[in-house]
């Protein structure tokens, strides 16, 4: 029989513990009499007036001791002690701050780059289930790699799988010229797409309607930039766009958003596929259009992707029996080709297509591990710094806890005490990080080719995560020195009788190697980075980049092309000029054709085309093996080819190589026969990163001009060019660009890389520094009587500088034994990327050991020989 | 006067404490109230005046057997101590004294009215 729970409950709560088990008996005994007599009803009601009319002085229990006491005064009290502390110890406080600050900002400016690189296409509401498909393998040796697929692969998906929702295709197309009111407007990035393009990808219309936009031919939809730049105010909705280089006339059916920064893909207009019959062939064996699949849900990639190599079979395998192999023998011949599906949300990290194959350069997810490593270090080396110091200087305060102690201080009263000093100096450290972040945000867009913009740090993400920062900061900092002092014995503590402790100690000295695991493992990593670098500046690439000037759009100038070269060449400060369009660096007409031997179809390769002029090959540097260059007159070696070493070896022809035919199909299934007349030595066209291919060049100069000049004065011969171009009145102005600028720009992505991390681990080495010269300083602090007498008994200062360095020195020591394997482990992955690379030789090692030592050993030095030089009288004048 | 403080209602719930001698608890303190004097003793009241009459020193208590009924808890026993028994008595004389005060005329003018 039980009364009613939630007043008895209320009881139990309310009652003071003396009364309670009687008293409860008592109504409990009523109850159960009044349950017999009158009912549950009656007794319940009943059970309740008591329970009400006991709630009453005398019977409520009275509020405990420590709930009396008032916790807002002794947080003030521990602010207040905190901050005398601070300001006593301004030195080291200072240090703790602006380590942990600098480690906070380095982590959150890491933090927003990390983040703004994981969240690419993810504003797809379906991110999740679009893939896109890419085409791989290898034919006759060479490995291919295509972000793109044949044409027909969109609707042979649709029409096989029930999982595939959706496929859409897009193809880039440049940017054409387009004129609309007799303006002409440029610069204009142009995508065919299908017309479900925008069922798959989240980009909403302004105007227009995204299921029937694209659904006629010669329709178009802008972005509301694009809009903006052609139409002005005006509204574009069924307005006409010439494009005079197509002859083709596009109607504005829709204006979209601008599309997100974090997409791997940027275009202006989107043009509708509809009218593109390239796009209805069903031709398998040309790789032009990116194609993307919305699955339906919960579809499993890894499974889909397995049935991809049926789908091949079907369809490829037909086509390639028509150009005379059947696939059976195609696949024996050790030639293998298939669909693979790359998920939408990898394409920016993961994707390892060249730069001509992807819609853009992407980011690397190695660049964002490096960057998540270090933005870790540095915080835990501030940590760490921050609790070695607060242990430390901890430790001078036994008295205090002593004293608090023996005034009733309760163990969880210190603990509270520390935490809260060390919350306060967290607070400090991330309001002075955030302050360091809104300073260097600009700065390090510029190094990371982003725009962070500072709103970044207000969202609630961000917010949230700082704020969890500082709480555990402040928990793994405050922790060691709040509950080791908070369990001290009083009297101890009041002796004198502890110094820290062996722990601690043991602790300390584990933290400072830690530290240096890290900053060695940094100063190895940059050394090699920068060995890397030097490397792809210094490297033989097989021509001479140095005083090359590069014309573009030489087609602007029509008829006046010749003429043109002409005066340049004639131009005293121009030693050679050559009429090509083709860069070995740098944004270049590009083209590839399928080459083979005699008439050996199966050894098919896809070679690279140059076409240049007889002057190309003195121009560049570059050097013939064997044969000969072309001739001055184009007609005449218009069936000859030059090849490059790599070419020749795989064509077979490197014994004898001149005279020999090399076959090439033409549009239309027309072959053409090719004479090999020389041999040019091997030069780098891509970027170190790959292999060197296969190239051959024909004598066709179009295009462009490179200047080789013989003048330190740039400006006054790009003026003089400037001059005669301007002369032919061309519709644009001469466009140039130095090609050991061009060159360089391969490398961004490592030099930015290289910078960030020279930057960051600068930035590591030096807060690790500041706690190492913190800790060495209170050393020198605590044994300051001894360095008097030792002093005093005739050590000199080197002695007493090594006696107050050893301990640490011997430390950094055992550091090097972790961070140099693991150091060199993770940089030989990073060097994996290269083909051509440099070697991490045993001296590499050394000079990162010294490096480290020296920088170890001079930050101590500023304490260490101080306190050598400091007068003996006056250390032990007090005791 | 001011050397007993009792109470109207501590002073009924002291004697029946009496009344009950060694079986005083909560409960039957209580109910014997209840019965002989025909007035509703909420347990608030009662306890709060036990618990004040201890405090006071005029009652003590000890630890009884629990019954089933109670779920185990204890009953708590009182009886009246020597300065309580001291305490009833100068109450009870003061009424006495009071009571013989009264002329006799004035109760026999009130009888007859």
């Amino acid at each position: 029989m039980q009364p009613p729970k939630l007043p008895h409950r209320f009881f139990r709560w309310f009652c003071h513990p003396k009364l309670l088990k009687h008293i409860e008996g008592d109504l409990l005994e009523l109850y159960h009499d009044r349950r017999q007599a009158s009912g549950k009803r009656r007794a319940d009601l009943d059970f309740v007036t008591d329970v009400i009319l006991l709630f009453r002085p005398g019977i409520i229990r009275p509020r405990e001791i420590r709930e009396n006491l008032n916790r807002i005064d002794m947080f003030g009290s521990y602010v207040k002690i905190g901050w005398r502390n601070s300001v006593k110890n301004k030195g080291l406080f200072a240090i703790n701050v602006t380590g942990l600050a600098l480690g906070i900002a380095t982590c959150l400016l890491i933090m927003l780059y990390v983040a703004d690189e994981i969240s690419f296409d993810r504003y797809n509401i379906n991110a999740g289930r679009i893939a896109r498909i890419v085409l791989k393998g290898k034919v006759n040796g060479e490995i291919i790699k295509e972000a793109v697929t044949a044409a027909p692969v969109a609707a042979a998906l649709t029409d096989e799988f029930p999982e595939v929702e959706n496929a859409t295709r897009l193809r880039r197309y440049g940017s054409p010229k387009i004129t609309y009111n007799n303006t002409t407007f440029r610069n204009n990035n142009l995508a065919f797409v299908d017309p479900d393009f925008f069922q798959v990808f989240t980009l909403p219309f302004v105007k227009g309607d995204p299921d029937k936009a694209l659904v006629e031919p010669n329709t178009i939809v802008i972005t509301e930039d694009e809009a903006r730049k052609i139409f002005g105010n005006e509204d574009p909705i069924n307005k006409l766009l010439d494009f005079k280089e197509s002859g083709a006339q596009y109607k504005v059916t829709g204006v979209i958003r601008n599309i997100p920064a974090n997409s791997h893909f940027h275009f202006d207009l989107f043009a509708s596929m509809e009218g593109l019959a390239h796009a209805k062939e069903n031709n398998w064996m040309e790789s032009n259009y990116f194609t993307y699949v919305l699955f339906s849900a919960s579809t499993d990639f890894s499974v889909f992707e397995r049935k991809l190599p049926d789908i091949i079979k079907k369809y490829m395998g037909p086509q390639v029996e028509q150009m005379g192999m059947t696939f059976e023998k195609f696949t024996e011949n050790g030639n293998e080709i298939g669909l693979f599906v790359q998920p939408l949300t990898d394409i920016h990290l993961f994707s390892d297509f060249d730069g001509q194959s992807e819609l853009e350069a992407g980011g690397d997810i190695k660049s964002v591990y490096i960057f998540s490593a270090v933005a870790l270090f540095m915080l835990l080396i501030a940590c760490v710094n921050f609790m070695n110091l607060s242990t430390a200087t901890a430790t001078r305060r036994n008295k205090e806890v002593g004293v608090k102690k023996v005034l009733g201080s309760r163990a969880r009263q210190l603990v509270y005490q520390f935490l809260t000093e060390s919350f306060m100096a967290t607070m400090i450290a991330v309001a002075l990080a955030i302050a360091f972040v809104l300073v260097a945000l600009p700065v390090f867009n510029e190094l990371s080719g982003k725009a962070l913009a500072p709103d970044y740090l207000l969202r609630p993400g961000t917010l949230g995560s700082m704020f969890l920062l500082t709480v555990v900061i402040s928990l793994l900092a405050g922790s060691y020195p709040a509950f080791f002092l908070s369990s001290l014995k009083p009297v101890a503590a009041l002796k004198n009788k502890i110094s820290g402790g062996r722990g601690a100690k043991g602790i300390r000295s584990g933290l400072v190697v830690f530290q240096f695991v890290i900053s060695a493992g940094l100063i190895l990593a940059i050394i090699i980075v920068t060995q890397q670098m030097g490397y792809i500046h210094n490297k033989q690439i097989g021509y001479d980049r140095s005083q090359l000037l590069v014309l573009r759009d030489l087609a602007l100038l029509g008829a006046n092309e010749n003429a043109f070269r002409n005066q340049v060449a004639a131009d005293p400060r121009v030693e050679r000029v050559t009429m090509s369009a083709f860069l070995p660096a740098g944004p270049t007409d590009n083209y590839m054709t399928g080459v083979y031997p005699g008439n050996r179809f199966e050894e098919v390769r896809r070679t690279i085309v140059y076409h240049v002029d007889a002057q190309y090959i003195p121009t560049m540097g570059m050097k013939m093996v064997a044969g000969r260059n072309f001739s001055e007159t184009p007609l005449h070696d218009s069936r000859n080819v030059i090849i490059n070493e790599t070419a020749a070896e795989i064509f077979g022809l490197s014994s004898n190589p001149v005279g020999q035919t090399l076959t090439t199909n033409l549009e239309g299934g027309k072959k053409e026969q090719l004479t090999v007349i020389g041999i040019v030595k091997d030069f780098h066209f891509r970027s170190l990163r790959e292999t060197i291919a296969p190239l051959m060049m024909v004598n066709n100069p179009h295009g462009g001009l490179i200047i080789k000049t013989k003048t330190k004065e740039m400006a006054g011969l790009i003026a003089a060019l400037n001059e005669r171009w301007n002369a032919y009145r061309p519709e644009e102005p001469l466009s140039y660009a130095p090609l050991d600028e061009l060159y360089n720009e391969t490398y961004v992505a490592e030099e930015k890389m290289g910078s960030i991390l020279r930057i960051f681990g600068a930035l590591t080495i030096f807060v690790a520094c500041l706690g190492l010269f913190g800790l060495v300083t209170f050393t020198a602090e605590q044994r300051v009587k001894e360095v008097g007498v030792r002093k005093v008994l005739g050590a000199n200062v080197m002695q007493i500088v090594s006696l107050l360095s050893r301990d640490l020195i011997v430390l950094v020591v055992i550091s090097f034994i972790v961070a140099f394997p693991l150091g060199y482990y993770l940089m030989n992955m990073w060097l994996q990327d290269f083909v051509y690379k440099v070697e991490v030789h045993w001296w590499v090692f050394m000079l990162a050991g010294a490096m480290t030592m020296v920088i170890a050993f001079f930050t101590m030095s500023f304490t260490t020989v101080k306190a050598a030089l400091a007068n003996p009288a006056e250390s032990l004048r007090t005791e | 006067m001011k050397k007993y403080q009792l109470g109207e209602f501590e002073e009924v719930v002291m004697l029946t404490v009496g009344i009950l001698y060694n079986g005083a608890y909560g409960v039957s303190i209580k109910k014997e109230i209840e019965t002989r004097l025909s007035r509703k003793v909420s347990v608030g009241a009662l306890q709060t005046a036990l618990k004040r009459l201890e405090d006071k020193g005029y009652l003590k208590s000890r630890e009884g057997e629990s019954t089933e009924e109670r779920a185990g808890r204890p009953k708590k026993y009182f009886e009246i101590t020597a300065l309580g028994k001291r305490a009833l008595e100068h109450s009870k004389s003061t009424r006495d004294d009071l009571w013989r005060a009264i002329p006799k005329v004035a109760l026999q003018v009130k009888m007859a009215g």
